[in-house]
């Protein structure tokens, strides 16, 4: 299971309802703890009935930010970071190696945010930016950071993750 | 929750604990523990000391000292002694590290790794000396990377636990929390407000008015929010303040929320930084058990309560409005001001956002007074702002300054320039809504206005480097890329505007651009700024007008020429190789010809892009392997030495006259029209190459008895035998051009009855105009200038030089004598006035030179030329030592006090040639200050029917450089003098092998024979003997082919 970000409580309030940026928190929690690590249409119910907000309104919030997934991941996530130290130091030629090599030469991200195999064994997905740029170019795998990568570090970190999966 | 209050003496007790590990009176090593040294290994290696450490020595976390280029951080710390820092500390280095704490002489062995010492440090709320002590080490501040930082935000950084509460109260933390409970709220507000302390997230607008405005305004609930929904790509610095001082942000907002009168506090951050959020929550735990915050503080009667959410990755959130409405459950989108929050924000109630950075500062102005923080900085800005120095730059990490501190100081001094020979192009500040500031505007003061009136702003603290590999109609699409992603869609003008400018950028970007787009861009980008709902929209267009504003002509490159220079707009090239040859060779063609075995078309190949290529595989700089994508893996692909071998093994077979006698016959027919070249060397030999093909009548005039200019003149023979030359120059005689030579321009015939014989005219007379250094006794006998002489010495007509050379300079001119006279029996010595890895002469040529036995003295500026009866004798020099990053990339030359002699027979001043293009007439063609003449930066034209090309144009530059402007001037003059696109027809497809190489090896660039430095002297044979064919077959297969894509093109095929 990936912890790549923690989820947040609130501290300080008593009250479920009054707590600042609590759907939120709901559907970063629920997304955390799906097997697939997606907001499904059945969780969305969920929690509208369960926090009271209208259906309508939970999508929007789904759908508005980039950390909720709509779609499911795989089993491994590749974090190529687009920010802006990476951008001049050529993590867009990491994203399409990734892509390539993980079975996806087509993606292009202007298109797709992230992608996932088949076979959900991994999904490459891009972020704003990490801020670790001093140290940029740099990906995340399964929530490890990656600092100045080359295309040939990347090869050798995806094959050995992929024959890690392969096991 | 109810906090018993502590008393005045637990308050004691803390302190005591705390500053027992911040001041330890045991050894111990700290590590640094942001996320930045995490991602290098600073986890692990604090595991590591750990387990060596066991309970002998204290091992102690840290925040991030800011060095983040040189993480892993590991400071030691011994009582009495000054903290030691290390850089770049590996785990398998822990034992080391425990050993030197434990022990005297460990401690001493060590220390000569450290890279700096901490005396004291002035925590800003308090100070302390840690202890004196070992002088060779600098102190942390006369690091360059340090230099001139005020470290007033960062002030605990790197220096506290900061998962310890206790250290932080230890260094005065919560003091300026208990001064303003002491204060009345307005005084309080009074406090900020004469400090003229401005928004750090980047508008600038004044904290004191804010906080005013929001303490006027009644409510049932009143809210205070830090922004540390740090989303600017290429920014960082909230990351790491929170993450290294948690403490500082809790103790600002519990400061303002009193001030304001607002006893609820938000704090919004990003998903992306875990450690933050985990180490802020605990801060905001320990905070509440220590009654700092929470209910009756202090025993005063004020409560805060502050709460913490994660956001979940929308820019637009950074909008305070946006934000709002994202605590509030719903989609981040803003809504218009006013009402401003100020009146009526969370939950409809009064509420103040503050960026991470400006609540930090709050402590520091409170606990030292406005008086002190005006004192920092510039009177409309005081204070510092932390930066995040990033991209193409050696030294990256946060750097804190005062405001007002020069952006050049930044880049050249803290960061040290690019760390390589690339130069620096601009400085992208405040990501997304900032602006591109090019490297000619460095002297720009770093401050909010000053940034603005160039077209960026300061914003939240980013400065991402930009080097001459990245392209600025890239970094424009880039960065509406993401804004078009990330505009919420409220509004039209940021919705659909953004997605348009982004639509006319990708055409640009993908050879698909009109001149007229760029018209379109900027009305757009002003329709855009004006009339959109929030910032995000009202900025976007920033970094679209800075880039068109000061980097127009990539744009037009673009569009006009369909060219990348940098080398980043894919659709625009074949291969970076390709891109980067200023002839736009075909290498991936001829490798692939090679390796195909179909020599015979290799060759035509590289004939067709470049008529000299046995020469120019010779001399070449090598332009393609700067850029070969092989480098990142072992070396370069040696592309030159390959065209070398087709070129030598046709001649030596004598196949080449079949591929001569198909140019000649494919000769476009006679146009009638006549072009006349003022200079036969590289440049003028492309040209009429080219222009003979296309059916003109070209004519070439040179004041020297042959053609090849520099090639001929300039380069020794060692390095390319003349009759290698002399058979590529046949090819000329068999297309027609026909060569006048002996004659100058301006003595011989004038210039302007060629300009009025000829239908078009090219000026292509080089730069071979010896500079003189201006210093005494220049004039002296045995004084040469270094370009002249070698050309004298190429025509047999030099003076016999005496034992003792000595050359001036570090150019290839200057190895090229030195190496000259070495070969005539000199002892021969070099003087530069820079470093070695400071010399711009090619490394092969400056390693053959050592080879030699020729002697180098660096840093030695020359002062005089001493003389007796009339002929020098020595020349005194001054010796220099390297000081701060200059704008070439290099350590700028300081003169000390020293001075040496070095005698002498003969002096060759080899300091650099410039054009002398007198001839054409004095003023007629904007010839720039230091005589180059002006042309059209894309076609070459000067004016009228005169057009100027090679080192004229550029200065000193390389041979491929002048035979890349000869070419395009060829294509340009065609297209104007016919009327007609038909350069294209002096190329052809082969249809080569397409197959792309398997998964590369690593191995090593195959080198050709060298003849034996001790079989050198005396003669001009040849040094390199190229190589041999298996050689040049393994070679041709390290390419990676990196034209095997679907949207490889040329412009030029």
């Amino acid at each position: 299971m990936e912890t790549r970000f923690a989820t947040s409580t609130p501290t300080g309030t008593d009250n479920g309802t009054e707590q600042p940026g609590a759907l939120l928190t709901t559907l970063e929690e629920a997304q955390r703890t799906d097997e697939y690590r997606h907001l499904s249409e059945a969780t969305l119910r969920k929690v509208a009935l369960e926090t009271g907000e209208p259906l309508s309104r939970v999508y929007s919030v789904a759908t508005f930010y980039s950390f909720f997934n709509l779609k499911p991941q795989g089993k491994h996530t590749v974090i190529v970071c687009r920010g802006t130290a990476c951008h001049t130091r050529g993590s867009l030629n990491l994203l399409k190696e990734a892509a390539a090599r993980l079975g996806m030469p087509e993606f292009r991200e202007d298109e797709e945010s992230s992608f996932t195999t088949d076979d959900r064994l991994f999904t490459v997905r891009t972020v704003a930016c990490f801020g670790q740029c001093a140290l940029a170019p740099v990906i995340s795998i399964d929530g490890t950071i990656h600092s100045r990568v080359t295309q040939g570090k990347l090869c050798t970190i995806l094959d050995a993750m992929r024959k890690g999966a392969a096991r | 929750m109810t906090v018993k209050t502590m008393t005045p003496r637990e308050y004691g007790a803390m302190a005591e604990r705390g500053i027992a590990t911040v001041k330890p009176s045991v050894p111990a090593i700290s590590v640094g523990l942001g996320t930045c040294g995490i991602g290098n290994g600073a986890d692990v290696l604090f595991d590591a000391l750990n387990d060596a450490a066991g309970d002998r020595v204290l091992i102690k976390k840290a925040g991030c000292f800011g060095f983040c280029a040189e993480e892993p951080l590991v400071m030691l710390y011994s009582p009495g002694k000054p903290i030691l820092l290390f850089t770049e500390a590996k785990a398998s280095k822990a034992g080391k590290f425990v050993e030197a704490a434990l022990d005297e002489k460990a401690y001493d062995r060590l220390a000569k790794s450290a890279r700096a010492k901490i005396s004291r440090w002035d925590f800003r709320t308090s100070a302390v000396e840690f202890g004196s002590g070992s002088p060779a080490i600098p102190e942390w501040n006369e690091l360059p990377f340090f230099k001139g930082q005020e470290k007033l935000v960062l002030r605990d950084c790197g220096l506290i636990d900061p998962e310890n509460i206790d250290e932080y109260v230890a260094i005065g933390g919560y003091s300026a929390l208990r001064k303003a409970l002491g204060m009345s709220p307005d005084e309080a507000i009074a406090e900020v407000t004469a400090a003229k302390l401005r928004g750090r997230g980047g508008a600038g607008f004044p904290t004191g008015l804010k906080w005013k405005m929001m303490r006027q305004n009644p409510g049932a609930r009143k809210f205070v929010i830090c922004n540390a929904d740090e989303g600017d790509p290429g920014a960082y610095m909230n990351r790491n303040e929170i993450e290294s001082d948690p403490h500082m942000l809790i103790e600002g907002m519990a400061i303002g929320a009193y001030a304001m009168g607002a006893p609820e506090g938000i704090v919004y951050a990003r998903a992306e930084y875990p450690l933050a959020i985990e180490r802020l929550r605990k801060a905001i735990e320990d905070a509440t058990a220590a009654g700092f915050i929470g209910d009756n503080v202090m025993g005063t009667g004020f409560s805060f309560k502050l709460s913490l959410v994660s956001g979940a990755g929308a820019f637009v959130c950074g909008e305070e409005t946006a934000l709002i409405a994202s605590l509030e459950g719903k989609a981040g989108r803003p809504s218009p001001r006013p009402p401003f929050p100020a009146q009526k924000g969370y939950l409809g109630m009064p509420t103040n956002i503050n960026n991470v950075e400006t609540w930090c500062n709050v402590p520091v102005v409170i606990a030292r007074g406005a008086a002190y923080f005006t004192g920092i900085g510039t009177d409309k800005s005081p204070g510092t702002k932390v930066f995040s120095l990033v991209g193409k730059v050696k030294n990256t990490g946060l750097v804190e300054l005062p405001l007002g501190t020069p952006l050049g100081s930044i880049v050249y001094g803290m960061g040290e320039g690019t760390g390589s020979r690339k130069r620096i192009k601009a400085v992208q500040t405040g990501g997304p809504s900032g602006g591109c500031i090019p490297a000619e505007r460095f002297d720009v003061k770093v401050d909010y206005e000053s940034l603005a009136e160039l077209g960026a702003i300061m914003g939240s603290g980013g400065m991402v480097v930009m080097d001459q590999d990245n392209c600025m109609v890239d970094v424009a699409r880039y960065f509406i890329s993401f804004t078009s992603a990330e505009s919420c869609g409220k509004c039209a003008p940021c919705r659909e505007g953004l997605s348009q400018m982004l639509r006319i950028l990708t055409d640009v970007s993908q050879g698909d651009g009109r001149m007229e787009d760029i018209v379109e861009l900027e009305r757009l980008a002003r329709v855009v700024k004006d009339s959109s709902l929030c910032g995000l929209g009202q900025t976007a267009s920033n970094p679209v007008m800075t880039t068109l504003k000061y980097f127009r002509n990539e744009y037009e490159s673009h569009i006009v020429e369909k060219r990348c220079e940098s080398g980043t707009c894919e659709a625009l090239f074949e291969a970076l190789c390709e891109n980067s040859c200023p002839l736009h060779m075909n290498i991936p063609g001829y490798l692939a010809l090679l390796g195909d075995g179909r020599i015979e078309d290799a060759f035509e190949l590289t004939l067709r892009d470049n008529p000299l290529p046995g020469s120019m595989g010779r001399i070449c700089h090598f332009h393609c392997q700067m850029r070969c994508r092989r480098d990142t893996l072992d070396e370069p692909v040696a592309q030159g030495e390959i065209h070398r071998y087709l070129a030598d093994t046709m001649y030596k077979m004598g196949r080449e006259k079949d591929v001569w006698n198909r140019l000649v016959k494919e000769k476009k027919p006679a146009t009638g029209r006549t072009v006349a070249i003022v200079g036969a060397g590289p440049a003028g030999l492309a040209a009429s190459f080219y222009l003979s093909r296309l059916g003109h009548e070209v004519t070439v005039f040179d004041s020297k008895p042959k053609a090849g200019g520099i090639l001929r003149y300039g380069i020794p023979a060692y390095r390319l035998p003349k009759d290698v030359l002399d058979k590529e120059l046949d090819l000329w005689k068999r297309l027609g051009v026909k060569f006048v030579f002996n004659t100058s321009i301006g003595k011989d015939v004038g210039f302007d009855s060629l300009k009025s014989q000829y239908d078009a005219l090219i000026v292509a007379s080089g730069a071979q105009s010896d500079r003189r250094l201006g210093v005494a006794g220049e004039d002296l006998e045995g004084v040469h200038a270094g370009y002249e002489w070698l050309e004298a010495f190429a025509m047999g007509k030099a003076p016999k030089p005496g034992r003792r050379a000595l050359v001036l300079g570090g150019g290839n001119v200057a190895i090229d004598a030195a190496r000259t006279l070495f070969r005539e029996d000199c002892e021969v010595t070099v003087a530069y006035r820079r470093s070695k890895a400071s010399m711009p002469a090619n490394a092969v040529e400056l390693v053959g030179a050592e080879e030699e036995g020729i002697r180098f003295e660096f840093m030695l500026q020359p002062i005089e030329m001493l003389g007796e009866k009339g002929r020098v004798k020595a020349v005194r020099f001054k010796v220099m030592k390297p000081g701060g990053i200059d704008p070439s990339g290099r350590p700028t030359p300081v003169e000390t006090d020293r001075v040496v002699d070095i005698p002498c027979d003969d002096v060759y001043v080899a300091v650099g040639e410039r054009v002398d293009a007198s001839f054409m007439g004095e003023g007629r063609f904007k010839a720039a200050k230091d005589g180059r003449v002006a042309v059209d930066r894309l076609s070459g034209k000067a004016s009228g029917n005169v057009w100027a090309i090679g080192d004229a144009v550029t200065g000193p530059a390389t041979a491929a450089e002048a035979m890349g402007l000869g070419k395009r001037a060829a294509k340009a003059i065609d297209e104007e003098l016919m009327q007609r696109d038909a350069f294209g027809d002096l190329f052809r497809e082969f249809g080569h092998s397409m197959a792309l190489p398997p998964e590369p090896t690593k191995t090593k660039m195959c080198r050709s024979r060298l003849v034996p430095p001790e079989e050198r002297r005396g003669n001009f044979q040849e040094i390199a003997q190229g190589y041999s064919g298996e050689q040049a077959l393994l070679e041709a297969t390290r390419c990676l082919r990196c034209d095997i894509r679907a949207d490889a093109r040329s412009p030029w095929r």
